[in-house]
């Protein structure tokens, strides 16, 4: 599921545990970039922000680094920082901007909460998110391809708790047009401790949290290791560890299909493997929005192509069948489904685009 | 000893708790939730009810978990969360033999020793526990596994060492939920008490309760403390709302010794009879689970010493751990029995508020 329930810290406490990032230019303004950060799966309708946590999204300038399929990131970054105060109805929020400003809003209050540059909406609304979650584990276990032509989506009716960000791009963040986006939770406090960071979808629940492939620490919960990693730089003690996970969790998704699609190069490397560690979504906001091009600009950096999109992450891509296509055939083949193909509600292109929460008795389909 | 960064407002962590619940609970009511999420409500449901002292919340957990068991008796997941609900209810030998099942079934031996050193624990068999605690921290050296030895070292009134894992538990804590350090601090607050150093207690008492303010036991043994330091109105003021709000008698019966000890007899058999209406109710359903604090009840407000040693007897038949012996030496005292003994009532009576 996304980045639900992503390690026992995040099942331990939800309102840390990030479900999902998305950066996308704004549909409605080539002028304005969107990032949005949801937190809280399955947030039934008490559902509020923590006051002991900062909710951080981290911006950085982001190039193609010349002769090499990586990217190139700047050292510089600007961080938005929400923290909250208050319990519901009356929850207030403080969002503290890269230029020092701080925006001042009010949970689930979608007039107010804007300044020079930036617009932001924090509150309950409907979880985009859609997959067959049981049968995605069940390939796992069966070690075959388990989805059915119509799935079971557990995420339907869900709600989650979001913070969206409408940006000014070009006034307020430094560099560009392609930035680098994190999401955070940490800590607050003196000595701010990193829980959780989601940067691309389903890295740590289906592409990492398999043991039985890996060949190096065959019985290791590594997500939380690997929540507490600063995405732009990662611990050389550990990046080992990751790296043996991908390429054995990459190669067992390739082989579904008993063909290979993704040849391991000579050290046993995946081709994605040094892309996905680089754990962070890419969106070129020169572009124009488009509401299919994650990981285009990946992709277009593998083929040694330039890119044709504004990649990022739109709301209501299908992104399971994106992926299980991207790791199963290298988009070669037939479309892999999971035989779920939207959410209970589309998300909006219009502020704050997330769709309004669902009501509690809203039924699975 | 402080943590040196913030948690979630104990009130927003409730309000969170009950969001999950909530939305658990509906995922249950609509669709076929997975085992693990079914799992997972009985162990927040068990939670909210150890914090709110909400009885119906064990019920409802203990519901919840039989059903998962006749839904998945093949899942070993299922067979932890009835032993978890059957420990809550003190079914300690029905908790261990589900353990055993779900061991047979693949649980893994970490999670089947945590949980069976838990039951040692509530046993009185606390060497076996200690060493599945010590084992544990050897493996793993989490908050988890050093949390745990904190309430073994307490119970076994090692102070030093269950302060010194406290200490460590805070460095090792990672999270913002500030319902395990409550807990933790609670259990504290107990050893303190048991100890006779009420400030202490009160410390540690206040500590958990800041941490989450509804915190229904917390609030229940500060009172206690308080009365014991001459404190009485605050002790009142926390047990009227405690007394009136909970579903577990313990309140009522607090209310009932502590208004008696200050004279205002009225009032003390008005709470005394509400208390005991409603231990006869759960012990007549699950007397395990309530004959320790219905003995206690008994020998203190209740007043019926046939009563506190009939049922301090069938506690020590439970679980043979210090307290339940010194409740029953207490209830067999107040009998004019020379030797504690398991076999056959004492010859004493003196029923107020029976009900039965």
């Amino acid at each position: 599921m996304s980045d639900h329930i992503s390690g026992p810290r995040a099942i331990a406490d939800p309102v840390i545990d990030i479900t999902d990032v998305y950066a996308f230019p704004c549909p409605e303004s080539a002028r304005h970039l969107i990032l949005v950060m949801n937190v809280f799966p399955y947030a039934g309708p008490s559902a509020t922000f923590s006051d002991a946590v900062i909710y951080r999204l981290r911006v950085r300038s982001v190039s193609i680094a010349p002769g090499a399929r990586a990217f190139a990131v700047a050292a510089e970054e600007d961080v938005f920082e929400c923290t909250f105060n208050g319990v519901p109805p009356a929850q207030e929020g403080r969002c503290r901007l890269p230029n020092g400003e701080v925006l001042a809003f009010r949970v689930s209050d979608e007039r107010r909460g804007s300044t020079g540059g930036v617009q932001l909406f924090a509150g309950q609304r409907s979880d985009p998110f859609f997959l067959d979650g049981p049968m995605a584990e069940r390939t796992i276990v069966t070690r075959q391809l388990a989805f059915k032509e119509v799935g079971s989506d557990r995420l339907y009716g869900k709600n989650v708790l979001s913070i969206v960000l409408r940006i000014e791009w070009a006034s307020m963040l430094k560099g560009g047009p392609m930035f680098a986006v994190v999401g955070e939770t940490l800590s607050a406090g003196k000595r701010p401790v990193r829980l959780e960071r989601v940067g691309r979808p389903e890295i740590k629940n289906v592409t990492l949290s398999a043991k039985m492939f890996d060949p190096v620490n065959r019985d290791l919960e590594i997500r939380d290791i690997y929540n507490e990693e600063d995405a732009f730089n990662l611990s050389k003690h550990y990046v080992g560890a990751y790296r043996a996970r991908l390429n054995a969790n990459l190669a067992f998704y390739d082989g579904l299909d008993g063909k290979v699609d993704w040849p391991l190069d000579q050290h046993g490397n995946h081709p994605l493997t040094e892309l996905l560690l680089a754990d962070f979504l890419v969106v070129d906001a020169s572009k124009p929005f488009s509401e299919t091009s994650y990981f285009e600009i990946e992709q277009a950096l593998l083929e040694g192509r330039g890119h044709a999109t504004c990649g990022g992450r739109w709301l209501n891509q299908d992104l399971v069948d994106f992926l299980l296509t991207l790791y199963v055939n290298a988009g070669k083949g037939p479309r892999i489904r999971d035989g779920v193909d939207a959410p209970i509600a589309w998300s909006s292109k219009v502020f704050p685009y997330m769709a309004p929460p669902n009501r509690p008795d809203a039924s699975a389909p | 000893m402080m943590l040196d960064r913030p948690l979630t407002d104990g009130a927003i962590a409730l309000l969170n708790l009950d969001a999950q619940i909530d939305a658990l609970e509906l995922e249950g009511r609509f669709t076929h939730a997975t085992v693990e999420a079914r799992a997972g409500l009985v162990e927040l449901i068990v939670l909210r009810g150890l914090v709110l002292g909400q009885i119906a919340d064990y019920d409802r957990a203990e519901e919840i978990a039989e059903q998962l068991v006749r839904d998945a008796p093949t899942d070993a997941t299922a067979w932890v969360a009835r032993a978890r609900t059957r420990a809550v209810f003190h079914r300690f030998n029905d908790a261990l033999a589900d353990l055993n099942r779900a061991e047979r079934l693949s649980l893994d031996v970490e999670t089947a020793n945590g949980e069976r050193a838990a039951i040692f624990q509530a046993l009185g068999r606390y060497d076996e526990a200690l060493a599945l605690r010590y084992d544990a921290v050897v493996r793993r050296e989490s908050f988890e596994n050093v949390a745990a030895l904190v309430g073994l070292h307490a119970e076994r009134s090692e102070m030093d060492a269950a302060e010194r894992r406290y200490a460590q538990s805070l460095n090792l804590h990672r999270g913002v939920s500030p319902f395990p350090l409550a807990l933790l601090d609670f259990q504290l607050g107990l050893m303190w008490m048991d100890e006779g150093r009420p400030e202490d207690a009160r410390r540690s008492f206040e500590a958990a309760q800041r941490r989450v303010p509804a915190y229904a036991p917390a609030q229940g043994h500060l009172a206690e403390v308080e009365a014991e330091l001459g404190e009485t109105n605050s002790a009142l003021v926390r047990l009227y709302s405690l007394a009136a709000s909970s579903d577990d008698p313990d309140y009522a019966a607090q209310l009932a010794h502590i208004l008696g000890e200050a004279g205002w007899g009225d009032e003390s058999r008005h709470w005394g009879r509400l208390a005991a209406a409603r231990y006869e109710e759960l012990l007549a359903s699950r007397p395990e689970a309530f004959a320790d604090h219905a003995a206690e009840f008994w020998l203190a407000a209740g007043a019926d010493p046939d009563k506190a040693l009939r049922w301090a007897k069938m506690n020590l038949d439970v679980r043979d751990t210090p307290r339940s012996r010194s409740l029953l030496a207490q209830a067999v005292a107040k009998c004019g029995t020379q030797q504690p003994s398991r076999k056959g009532p004492a010859p004493c009576s003196s029923a107020r508020w029976s009900t039965s």
